[in-house]
This record gives C-alpha cells, sequence and structure tokens, in this order.
C-alpha cells in the first residue's frame, strides 16, 4: 500500500479522466412541458476544466446585457473528485432553472459544445469556428430583441431576449433549436467561409437551410423530446405505439406539426414560423420560392421528408409487440438513428461541397456521395433512392456533371504526381498549390486570376470494412477581378444598365478528395470561367440591389433573421 | 359642389427638418379659403429664433384672417405634427391653430380612435385595430432609441445622433394627437379610395390615394405567409422587456446576480462588453428605422385637383404605401399630370419611387417651359440618413434629378429670421 501511495496520482495517463461532462440542459424550450414542468435533459459534451463562465477552450461565455449595461456573475463548475464536472442544476425547480443566469450560461455552452462536437465526430477532425479565435464568445443575454445570431466580426453568438404578449420575459438561449441553428452558423463558417460572400440566392439561402437541417435533426435525436411528442399516441401506458400512428402523415402530423407547434408559442418571432412553413410546404409551392429566406425552407422540407420516409422504411422492418403494436421505445429509437445518420451524412457532406458558390443539387450531390463512400450498397434501408426522391418532389436534382445516381463523378484524367511529395500532400497547402499548378490544365485551373489553397484537413472515418479511412480534403478558391466591359471576353454577359467601369469579382474554387494513397479521388469544382454560371450570379446581384450599397458582413445574419420573422 | 377657385397659393414655411405648407384658395370676389397641410418640427434651421414656430402660427392666422377651412396632419411624426401640440394657459402654437376652428381635420384612418388599442372595435375591424396598436408600441422603442441616443457615450458619434434623431420623431405627442382629434368640426379618417369630403365646399376635387388599408395592402402584398403586424409586435414587445422607466434606470433580469453596472467592467469581459454595445447599437437603428418607416406609410396621400392644374401632397410616404396607388390604373393617369409636387419625405430616396418620377409628365428639362413640374421640398441637411450608405436625406442623387428636371423649391434657401415662407402662386383656368 505504501507503494502504491508513492506512485499514487498518475493523472497525465489518458484513461483516468473522463472524457465527457454531463449537463443538465432544457430539451428543447421552456414551453414543452411534461406534467406541468419543463422538459429538461442531461447530455454529454468533451470534458475538460471550465474557467467561470462557463469558459472552456472552445466557448467563452461571457453574460453582458447591452441593452441594461450590466454584466452578470460568471458561472462556476466544480470538478468532483472522480474528476467529473458537478452540475449544479441536476434536478432543479423549473424557477430555479429559468429565474437563475448561471443555468441559461451552462444550457448554451452545453449545446454549443455538443453541436461542436458533432461536427468533430462526423468528419474525424477539429473544427475551427468561422471567426478568428478558438474560443468563441457567448452572450446569452445580449439585448433585448427579439433575434439571435453569429457574428464573424464580433467573434460571438449573440442571444436575445424579449418579453412574450403576458409580459414574461422570453430567453433565445434556453431554446436548444436556437443555440443549436446559430452554432452551426459558426460552423459552417469555418468549413466553409465563402458561403458567406453574396452570390446567388441558393448559397444565401443554403447557411439558413443547412443551420436549420442540423438543429432539427439534433433535437430528433434527443430521445425524451420525440417521446414527449409521441405520447399522446401512446398505449400500454407509454410502452407501446399503435401501427396507425406509424404512417407518414399520422409521424408527420404528431412529429413534425407537434415540434412545430410547441416551438411556435413563444420563439415564433425568431424561429418557430420558419420551421412551421417549411413542414407545411408542399412540393408545388417550394418550386415558386425565391427569395433567400423562403428558400432554405425548401431545403429543410425536402430534408425533414426524407427523413420521415427513411424512419418510415426502417418501422416496417420491426417486429410488432402484440397485434397492430409496437415498441415506443424502439420507434424512438429508430427516429433518433435515422435522424443521427442523417445529420452525419450533411456534415460530413460539406467536404464534398465546392468551396464557393453552392447550391442545393450540389449539396444532394455531395450527401449522395459521402453515403456511397461508406455504405457501397444502399439496398437494405435505400437512403439515397429517398433523398433523391424526396429532393426531387422539391424541385431538386443532382447537377448534370454528376454520375449516375447522383454522386460525384470519380477523377479519371492522367495527373502528375512526380513533382511533389506524398507527407507534404497530407498538410501542406504550398504543396497542394504545387500540385493544382502542375496539373492546372487538367484541373481547369486559371491561369489569370489569383488561385489559393484555404485548407488542407484530413478526414477520418470508419469504412464498410471496419477499417479506418484517411481522406486529404483541400479546398482552393479562384478570384478574378475585373471591369464590367471586359466581362464579355470571358463570355459573360452584362446585367443591363450595369456600368462599364464598375468593378466585378468572379469567384470560382473547388474540393480536391485525396484518397488514402494520396491519389485524386474528387475534384468537386465551380469553375471561374463558367459564363452561364457567372452571368447568372452577376444578373441576381445586380437586380437586387447588391451593387448599390457597400457589403455588410457584420449584420448579414442579423438581417437574414429579421427577414425570415418578418415575412 | 361650391365655386371653382380661380387661383390657388401655397407657403411653404421654413420649418427646417419637417412639413408646413398653407393652401389658400382664391375665388371670384376675392374671398379665401385655407387648408393647412402639416405643421412640424423636429430641428429648426441654425439661424432661426426659438420663436419659429409661434411666428408660423401667428403668420397662419393672420394669412387666413382667423378661419381655417381643414387641417391635414399626414400622419403623426413629430416633424409633421409638433406644431399642433397645446400647452397651458393656451399658449402654445397648437392654440392658436385650434383657434382658427377647421371645418375638418383630416388624418389616416390609423388615427381613429375607433380603433385606437384600448378601444372596442367593431369585429370586422380588429386587424386594422391591430395594425394600430403595433404602430403605437412603437414609441417605447423610439423612448429607448432616444435614451441609448442621448447617453450611451461608448457608441459611435453618428449612431447616436441617427438614434436620439429617429427616436426623438417617433416619439408619442399627446398633446398634438389630442388636439387634433377635438379641434375640427368634423374628423375624417381616410384611406386610399375614400371621399375626401373637404372638398366640396373649395370648389376641387381631392382624390385620396393612400395609405391603404390592411387588407388593401394585403391584396398586393407577394406570398406574404404570416401577417407582419405580427412581426412589429414582438419588435415592440422586445423593446419593452429592457425599456428603461422614466428615471433612466434600467432593470436588470437578474438583479442578485449582477456582477457589475460599469462603467469599468472587468478586463476579462471588456472585449464582449464592447462589442455587444456595438452590436445593440446597430440592432437599435436597425429596428427604429424599419418603424420609422411603417410610421411615414400611414401617410395620406393627396391630389388636389382644380382648374386644370393638380397637386401632389404625399406627406412622407415611401415605397410601401406608393405601391398600392401606383398599382391602379386611373391613379397612373391622375399622376401622370400632375403640376406641383410636394416632395416626399423631405427628399429621402425610398419617398420618390422611381416608377413615381418617371410617371410624371410635365418633368422638363427646359428651365423656360411654362408647363414645366413645380417641387417643394422642406428639408434640412444632416439630419437624417447617413452619406455612407447613401440613405442621406435630401438624397443627393434625388436633389440633381429633381434640379434638372422641374422648378425645385427647397426651405433650405430660407435663411435668416426675416424670410420664413415662400409663396408659389398657382393661376387656375
Amino acid at each position: 500500500m505504501a507503494k502504491a501511495k508513492a506512485t499514487a496520482a498518475p493523472v497525465s495517463v489518458r484513461r483516468d479522466f473522463p472524457h465527457t461532462h454531463r449537463f443538465t440542459i432544457i430539451a428543447q424550450d421552456p414551453s414543452i412541458r411534461v406534467n406541468g414542468r419543463i422538459l429538461t435533459t442531461e447530455i454529454e459534451v468533451p470534458a475538460e476544466e471550465l474557467a467561470p463562465g462557463p469558459c472552456g477552450y472552445r466557448v467563452n461565455v461571457i453574460d453582458y446585457d447591452a441593452s441594461t449595461g450590466v454584466l452578470y456573475s460568471p458561472a462556476v463548475h466544480k470538478l468532483r473528485a472522480d474528476g467529473r464536472v458537478h452540475d449544479p442544476f441536476a434536478e432543479k425547480s423549473d424557477g430555479h432553472l429559468t429565474g437563475n443566469p448561471h443555468f441559461h450560461a451552462q444550457n448554451a455552452y452545453a449545446i454549443v459544445m455538443k453541436t461542436l462536437a458533432r461536427f468533430e465526430f462526423a468528419l474525424g477532425r477539429r473544427i475551427p469556428w468561422g471567426s478568428s479565435g478558438h474560443q468563441l464568445h457567448v452572450a446569452p443575454h445580449a439585448f433585448a430583441d427579439s433575434n439571435a445570431f453569429y457574428s464573424k466580426e464580433d467573434r460571438g453568438l449573440f442571444f436575445g431576449y424579449f418579453a412574450d404578449q403576458r409580459g414574461q420575459p422570453v430567453f433565445t438561449c434556453l431554446s436548444h433549436d436556437i443555440v443549436a441553428h446559430e452554432t452551426t452558423h459558426a460552423l459552417l463558417d469555418g468549413l466553409r467561409g465563402r458561403y458567406m460572400e453574396p452570390s446567388s440566392p441558393e448559397q444565401a439561402a443554403f447557411h439558413e437551410g443547412f443551420a436549420d437541417i442540423v438543429a432539427l435533426l439534433s433535437v430528433f435525436s434527443l430521445r425524451d423530446v420525440v417521446a414527449v411528442l409521441l405520447t399522446p399516441q401512446a398505449s400500454d401506458g407509454g410502452k407501446s405505439i399503435a401501427i396507425k400512428h406509424l404512417t407518414a402523415g399520422a409521424l408527420k402530423s404528431s412529429v413534425l406539426f407537434g415540434l412545430a407547434e410547441e416551438m411556435g408559442q413563444a420563439l415564433s418571432a425568431v424561429r418557430g414560423e420558419a420551421l412551421r412553413r417549411s413542414v407545411k410546404l408542399s412540393p408545388g409551392r417550394a418550386r415558386s420560392m425565391v427569395e433567400e429566406h423562403d428558400l432554405g425552407e425548401v431545403l429543410v422540407a425536402a430534408m425533414l421528408n426524407a427523413f420521415l420516409a427513411i424512419w418510415l422504411s426502417r418501422l416496417a422492418q420491426l417486429g410488432t409487440t402484440r397485434k397492430g403494436m409496437k415498441s415506443l421505445n424502439l420507434v424512438i429509437e429508430e427516429g433518433a438513428r435515422v435522424s443521427d445518420h442523417l445529420l452525419t451524412m450533411a456534415i460530413r457532406a460539406l467536404d464534398y461541397c465546392p468551396p464557393t458558390d453552392i447550391n442545393f443539387a450540389d449539396f444532394l450531390s455531395a450527401m449522395l456521395t459521402v453515403d456511397h463512400e461508406v455504405v457501397p450498397d444502399d439496398s437494405k434501408y435505400g437512403y439515397r433512392d429517398t433523398l433523391l426522391a424526396s429532393f426531387r418532389a422539391y424541385g431538386i436534382r443532382p447537377p448534370s456533371s454528376a454520375d449516375k445516381g447522383g454522386v460525384w463523378q470519380h477523377c479519371e484524367g492522367e495527373l502528375q504526381y512526380g513533382r511533389t511529395h506524398f507527407d507534404s500532400m497530407l498538410r501542406d497547402k504550398e504543396e497542394i498549390f504545387r500540385f493544382l499548378w502542375e496539373n492546372r490544365t487538367a484541373l481547369a485551373i486559371t491561369e489569370k486570376g489569383y488561385v489559393e489553397v484555404q485548407t488542407v484537413c484530413p478526414s477520418h472515418r470508419i469504412g464498410p470494412d471496419g477499417f479506418i479511412l484517411r481522406e486529404t480534403i483541400a479546398e482552393y478558391v479562384e478570384i478574378l477581378t475585373l471591369r464590367a466591359d471586359e466581362l464579355k471576353k470571358l463570355g459573360i454577359v452584362k446585367p443591363k444598365d450595369m456600368p462599364d467601369w464598375r468593378r466585378i469579382r468572379l469567384f470560382g474554387g473547388g474540393a480536391l478528395v485525396f484518397d488514402e494513397y494520396g491519389r485524386l479521388k474528387y475534384q468537386i469544382r465551380n469553375r471561374i470561367e463558367n459564363a452561364e454560371r457567372q452571368t447568372k450570379r452577376l444578373r441576381y446581384l445586380w437586380n437586387n440591389g447588391f451593387f448599390d450599397a457597400p457589403p455588410d458582413e457584420k449584420g448579414h445574419f442579423a438581417k437574414l433573421h429579421r427577414a425570415r420573422a418578418g415575412a | 359642389m361650391a365655386k371653382s377657385p380661380k387661383q390657388v397659393a401655397i407657403r411653404t414655411y421654413q420649418v427646417g427638418f419637417g412639413d408646413c405648407f398653407l393652401l389658400s384658395f382664391l375665388y371670384d370676389g376675392n374671398s379665401e379659403k385655407h387648408v393647412l397641410v402639416d405643421f412640424g418640427t423636429t430641428k429648426l434651421p441654425p439661424d432661426a429664433p426659438k420663436s419659429r414656430m409661434m411666428d408660423i402660427a401667428r403668420d397662419i392666422e393672420k394669412r387666413t384672417k382667423g378661419a381655417l377651412h381643414a387641417v391635414v396632419a399626414t400622419h403623426r411624426h413629430q416633424d409633421h405634427v409638433s406644431g399642433f401640440a397645446t400647452a397651458d394657459g393656451g399658449k402654445g402654437t397648437g392654440d392658436v391653430i385650434r383657434k382658427l376652428k377647421p371645418a375638418y381635420v383630416v388624418q389616416p384612418w390609423t388615427e381613429d380612435p375607433k380603433l385606437a388599442p384600448d378601444a372596442k372595435a367593431p369585429p370586422e375591424r380588429k386587424g386594422e385595430q391591430k395594425h394600430i396598436a403595433a404602430l403605437s408600441a412603437m414609441h417605447d422603442v423610439a423612448r429607448q432609441s432616444l435614451t441609448v441616443g442621448r447617453q450611451a457615450r461608448h457608441l459611435d458619434k453618428e449612431l447616436r445622433g441617427q438614434l436620439a434623431f429617429l427616436g426623438e420623431d417617433n416619439i408619442g405627442n399627446p398633446s398634438a394627437v389630442k388636439n387634433l382629434m377635438t379641434m375640427g368640426k368634423k374628423a375624417l379618417y381616410l384611406c386610399a379610395g375614400d371621399d375626401a369630403q373637404f372638398d366640396e365646399d373649395l370648389g376641387i376635387k381631392v382624390h385620396v390615394l393612400g395609405p391603404p388599408t390592411v387588407k388593401q395592402s394585403a391584396a398586393i402584398a407577394k406570398q406574404r405567409s404570416s401577417d407582419p403586424n405580427e412581426f412589429w409586435q414582438f419588435r415592440a414587445a422586445a423593446a419593452r422587456a429592457a425599456t428603461p422607466p422614466v428615471d433612466g434606470k434600467a432593470v436588470p433580469l437578474f438583479p442578485r446576480f449582477v456582477l457589475s453596472r460599469g462603467p469599468s467592467y472587468p478586463i476579462e469581459a471588456r472585449w464582449l462588453v464592447y462589442h455587444a454595445r456595438t452590436i445593440q447599437g446597430d440592432q437599435l437603428l436597425e429596428i427604429v428605422r424599419a418603424l420609422d418607416e411603417a410610421m411615414n406609410n400611414t401617410s395620406v396621400i393627396l391630389v388636389f385637383e382644380m382648374g386644370g392644374k393638380r397637386l401632389l401632397f404625399p406627406g412622407d410616404a415611401q415605397i410601401e404605401n406608393w405601391q398600392y396607388a401606383l398599382g391602379k390604373k386611373e391613379n397612373q393617369e391622375l399622376l401622370a399630370n400632375v403640376n406641383l409636387y410636394k416632395v416626399g419625405h423631405h427628399g429621402s430616396r425610398n419617398a420618390t419611387p422611381k416608377s413615381l418620377w418617371k410617371l410624371f409628365k410635365n418633368r422638363s428639362t427646359d428651365k423656360s417651359n411654362k408647363k414645366r413640374l413645380a417641387a417643394l421640398m422642406s428639408t434640412l441637411e444632416h439630419k437624417h440618413g447617413s452619406e455612407k450608405n447613401n440613405s442621406e436625406v435630401p438624397r443627393r442623387t434625388l436633389v440633381t434629378e429633381l434640379e434638372r428636371e422641374s422648378n425645385l423649391f427647397s426651405t433650405q434657401a430660407l435663411s435668416g429670421s426675416s424670410s420664413f415662407f415662400h409663396e408659389t402662386v398657382v393661376p387656375l383656368t
């Protein structure tokens, strides 16, 4: 014993540390209640030793309210003897949760960290925020306004609060959906920084739509929430559910509409209306939508319908407990699995999207390709066919450059690898650029403009055979700056009435996916010299007054969210 | 109908940033009738004496020989109604106007007391009442904006100026509102397409082109899937959650958890404090600007038609209000032949839509053209908007266009203490 004591506390050994901390959060928002009590749940986030705030290695919560000029004291989280964090809000009363800013700080911190961890899990690497710095600021009560947003310049997530019609305060930082949505903006911006550039209505809508998809699928993977939504249909004291409640129409109205209704009660000014519209959106109407804040809803609708269809097909393969009945727990479990799978697919797809001028068709092909790489045989649940069908119903088809089944075409051409080195190609931007330059003809890289390799990063995942699969993902952008009268040299039609002297920036670029041998597998690109695409983009920006006012990156999401709320 | 006038004279008063126009109709036998369109200011010109508003009230009293036929208050912004406020002992400018006993007081339908937020509105008009409730809730936001604009030293000077200015313009003026409600023999609350009523005794025709009602504007709103009024309600509600009470001290959400009220915050929080404050200022400006525009869009748009001449007085109507008016073919024909245009919203870019300007047939680059369009603009530079983002009022490009194609008179040409109005005489056939 004495000997053991002498060598005690080898704390640096990894296995001695817990890998996750558990925190109590509000499951969806305070309006979802069970037996009159707010539905809470515990979630796991990456373990770390927190400074007051909470302030951790990626998130720094500072509770300053600019409308009243007040800074609230930071929440303090102590470690217990077993190395786990002490959750001061486990099993606390509703009043204690809603009335204590330290809980609000914990709630926001935990959901931001969980969303980050979800991205890192899907991509197998660390994901940077879109704003500079490692720690993203989070202000849970930033101002009195029915808005919440990510601001790149201000390096933070800002959550507003407002009074509902009875004069009761509503806190956007307590809504799982809103916190996950804003965090996704920051992460998507970190992965694809050019998606905030003005381009097409679809690119503008993609940020919103994607953030909605991540937020909603995250909610559906919280089993407690789905359980509450299905409880009114349950029998046998909540153990079973009749098959008649498990049709597309029934699940749509119980789970999707149910959630939209719950969310709509107080937060419709911020988010609820958008969700309700996505859920109700019929394929026919989707095609007539052109506004950027409407278009995001089309993407969400296509994804939610795919989620429902896949869930149903998995339920069909589930046995019955007794005649006409299925186990409620298993039904919920299957739903959580589907949403989890789709979420991973959607996040991984980002690596397979072009770095500039994204459109929904590209995103669809990226998802299909990702899934094809992981599960070459899709016959069991038919995820890919279902996705294709659901997106097609909303007018979204894979681009013409995609292969059969909508997946991206493999890179087949003869490429020069002799002047670059395998090891450097795994991490060195200069080396990737050299590779591009040596192969500029084969890869159709512009010689005239500015070309920059923006990122080189690994992507790890478990392959279908159980082995670890390593890919290298690099993205490059091409920028061409010219006068409006020079557009015709590239075959681009200048928008009507645009003066000749107007300075124009054109964007192009691609994502390069290298296999484990360092061979180029996919080049997913938007060529800068694609005259048709550039003509369309310029016409859209010109007609929408982009050239009238200087771009305002700062207020980007604040304005977009407000436009959605008011639409 | 009464006899037609043979001439109309328009006095444009120099009120700085605001509007005040007196229309005097002259009849055979030299009898006259007068209509006052707006009387308000938020900022007098720098060289004007403090008594400017009273001087104007007295001038109106003198010019009308103590009798007004009608008062038009296009919308309730301070820069259009502040002159109607009364004071203790009857010493306010509004008291002077009240003594002129207007037969009619014309206001937009949004001022109808039957639809006031606390009134019992008939069920079919509940939608309209909701709209009005949202508008009146804006005063809270305006107050907040003014407070921030005046007190928040940490914000950019220009931003503060804008916040204070817009806040002030949007703050309610209960005295003026009450006076307008009660001073006339008959109060008219008009919407697009209504019979103007007060025109009959003048022997002229007055067309009401705006503002549209909720129903009328819903008809033109494209694919609106939810009620835009709800949006305003929430904006206002949000502001109420943190509106500082009258003594200026904001109430924190969680008093027991306050660590610091500033001005010196802990070092580790300063970066965020600075950024959150700037964001809040920007947010507030955006909200209050949207509210300001919504209120502008309640403006009554009138076309006075008599003796082959047409005068257009659109208040501060902006594009959304105009959209309804311009969507009607008969209005387009009416507007095409306008001879005199009161420039909307002190020359801002959104109040003279291109589609309206292009309609005017009497625009001409020929200065000797006798039929050339006349334009009257009451404005004051550097008070509203910003040149940085092309929102300055008056908008430079619009002024250039007005100067090029019309006989433009701007109140900025009136300086000093003696001459505080300009008269435009329009002979009629």
